[in-house]
């Protein structure tokens, strides 16, 4: 019996407790966003209406420092979870950068310049995911960082001279701009825009993607639910 | 027709006569009357509390002043016989100082702004010690506020408004503002240069100009102008400045919490920060600062304070912002070229696996 005569046949991607985390995630980046940019460019007239919006600067601040706290515990949650679970252990060796990412990314764009015959073949994550996985945690770090010297002001300056946190404070809205840059034109391309998802990959909500998807985009992970008797 | 010509002629020449009449009997009480009392220098009242109350006029009272050819009964119209068996009222300026009126006083309605005002409030509510006009404008020495006699003059107000307000005076005095003031550069505030002329409100009233949250706009009439600044060599760049920082914006959207130009600067007290007495005194910003935020130390006044990370002069904060700037967009740039090349690479893999 061949393949395709017995329809799609669907593998979970995403496990229930990964949908919920990107979920969270996803929700207080938003959140940070929205509040975050709105005093960034406060001339800008949607951003006075989204202060407006949110209760003037001081709710604006609480709001934005409460989605802070929470991202933050989210990423002290996943840290451990990445390290202590069973799941999160496999997923962190799927997803751990390793040189051939960027060889694979190299070769990648040989090819896309038509100096490479064969284009890479990923395994559950090729370097676009593992790029924007590493990229988005050690952003959310740094971005914390920086956030929690603005947020305690006073003891921060018992160390550190006004400048610095003037300094700070730039440095902090250009980290989210740069977060924000990254999701828009890296993940809205490859979980979106990308022909082989659009309108977007399900996998987010469902959990769950085509096997020929996967065959075709991750071969090797194909291979490997193959001969674990998976697919 | 002659005959009711003659009869119109008849009216108006009784008309003039008995205008003629009237108006001797009504400015019956000449200067004269009045000074054969109150010409004497030790004329005067010993009150209740043992305050003496100067009665001493003459006609050299209103000698220079705008109502030099006024009588004494113009305004102490309650007067009608010498002598005068009852105490007359305080004169009410309003008889006359009304638009339209007869009189042909001044014409304005800016005076009405006096009974909206802290002072005209308190008076309303019964506050003896409350102002009315001739606290502040005199009572027989009334002159044009353009007048460097008058009481109201740029360089006279706040010794006029310093009677009552005597510890504000005293501090606004020595502030950078009040030297310069008693300098005679009329482009520095007195008194009503900040809180206003007749409609000055107590600075918790949102109705103030020197209200918490129009501090900085009020500053910067002054302050944000070139013409202004440019003649004093202060820059004019602090407002733009304070209105980007995060005081400044946080006031914008109407925290009354966040620090305005006073808060730091001084309200009557503002010096110049070479100044060791000034609030923005190097050595006093730990102190300024801890105000609001307990605990500042010497490193608050590490660094500039009114950056704009826009100028060059800034330093690192200029380069950092500049590097950061063109960051994001090379971020930018290179992610879309990546979409391009790889949107063409799989166009190209899919042909060749067709």
């Amino acid at each position: 019996m061949s393949e395709k005569s017995r329809g799609p046949v669907y593998v979970e991607r995403m496990s229930i407790l990964f949908r919920i985390q990107h979920l969270l995630l996803m929700i207080s980046l938003l959140v940070l966003a929205i509040t975050g940019f709105a005093l960034m460019y406060y001339e800008n007239a949607l951003a006075q209406v989204l202060i407006r919006l949110e209760g003037g600067v001081l709710y604006r601040g609480i709001i934005h420092r409460s989605a802070a706290v929470f991202l933050m515990a989210q990423l002290v949650y996943h840290a451990f979870y990445m390290l202590i679970s069973r799941e999160g252990k496999r997923e962190l060796k799927e997803i751990w950068l390793t040189r051939r990412d960027f060889d694979d990314f190299l070769q990648a764009m040989r090819y896309n310049l038509g100096m490479g015959n064969e284009y890479p073949r990923f395994g559950k994550y090729g370097y676009k995911e593992k790029f924007q996985y590493w990229g988005a945690t050690a952003g959310v770090f740094l971005i914390s960082v920086t956030g929690m010297i603005l947020w305690a002001e006073t003891f921060s300056m018992r160390f550190l001279p006004k400048f610095v946190l003037d300094l700070t404070l730039i440095i902090h809205g250009y980290q989210g701009l740069l977060i924000f840059v990254i999701l828009l034109f890296w993940h809205l391309y490859i979980v979106h825009l990308h022909p082989s998802v659009f309108p977007m990959n399900w996998a987010w909500l469902t959990g769950k993607v085509d096997a020929e998807w996967i065959r075709e985009e991750h071969p090797l992970e194909y291979e490997k639910l193959k001969g674990e008797g998976v697919l | 027709m002659r005959g009711k010509f003659f009869a119109a002629w008849v009216i108006v020449v009784l008309g003039i006569c008995a205008q003629g009449l009237s108006s001797p009997a009504e400015a019956g009480i000449s200067l004269e009357k009045c000074t054969l009392c109150h010409g004497k220098p030790e004329f005067r009242k010993i009150l209740v509390d043992g305050q003496i109350r100067d009665l001493f006029a003459t006609e050299d009272s209103l000698k220079g002043s705008v109502h030099e050819k006024k009588a004494c009964v113009d305004c102490h119209f309650d007067v009608s016989e010498i002598p005068h068996r009852q105490r007359p009222k305080r004169v009410a300026c309003t008889h006359c100082h009304y638009k339209g009126n007869a009189e042909g006083a001044p014409q304005s309605d800016a005076y009405l702004e006096y009974f909206g005002s802290v002072h005209g409030v308190a008076i309303a509510k019964g506050n003896t010690k409350a102002p009315l006009c001739q606290d502040c404008h005199g009572s027989h020495n009334i002159r044009k506020a353009k007048d460097p006699a008058s009481a109201v003059s740029h360089g006279n107000v706040a010794e006029t408004c310093g009677r009552c307000h005597i510890k504000i005076y005293a501090k606004y005095k020595t502030s950078i503002h009040g030297v310069a003031v008693s300098k005679g550069i009329v482009d520095a505030p007195s008194c009503t240069g900040c809180h206003g002329e007749h409609k000055i409100y107590g600075h918790l009233d949102p109705k103030s100009s020197v209200y918490a949250t129009h501090v900085a706009e009020q500053c910067s009439t002054c302050h944000g102008s070139v013409t202004i600044m440019s003649k004093f060599g202060i820059e004019t760049e602090q407002v733009a400045t304070y209105k980007n920082s995060f005081h400044g914006v946080a006031g914008q959207f109407g925290s009354r919490t966040v620090a305005n130009c006073a808060s730091c600067h001084g309200v009557h007290d503002i010096r110049p920060p070479e100044d060791p007495l000034s609030m923005v005194n190097p050595k006093n910003v730990p102190a300024t600062c801890g105000k609001c935020h307990p605990g500042a130390n010497p490193n608050f006044a590490v660094g500039k304070m009114h950056v704009d990370s826009h100028k060059k002069e800034s330093g690192i904060i200029y380069y950092t912002a500049l590097f950061f700037k063109y960051l994001t967009i090379a971020t930018m740039l290179a992610l879309i070229v990546h979409i391009f090349l790889d949107m063409y690479g799989r166009t190209r893999r899919l042909r060749g696996e067709k």
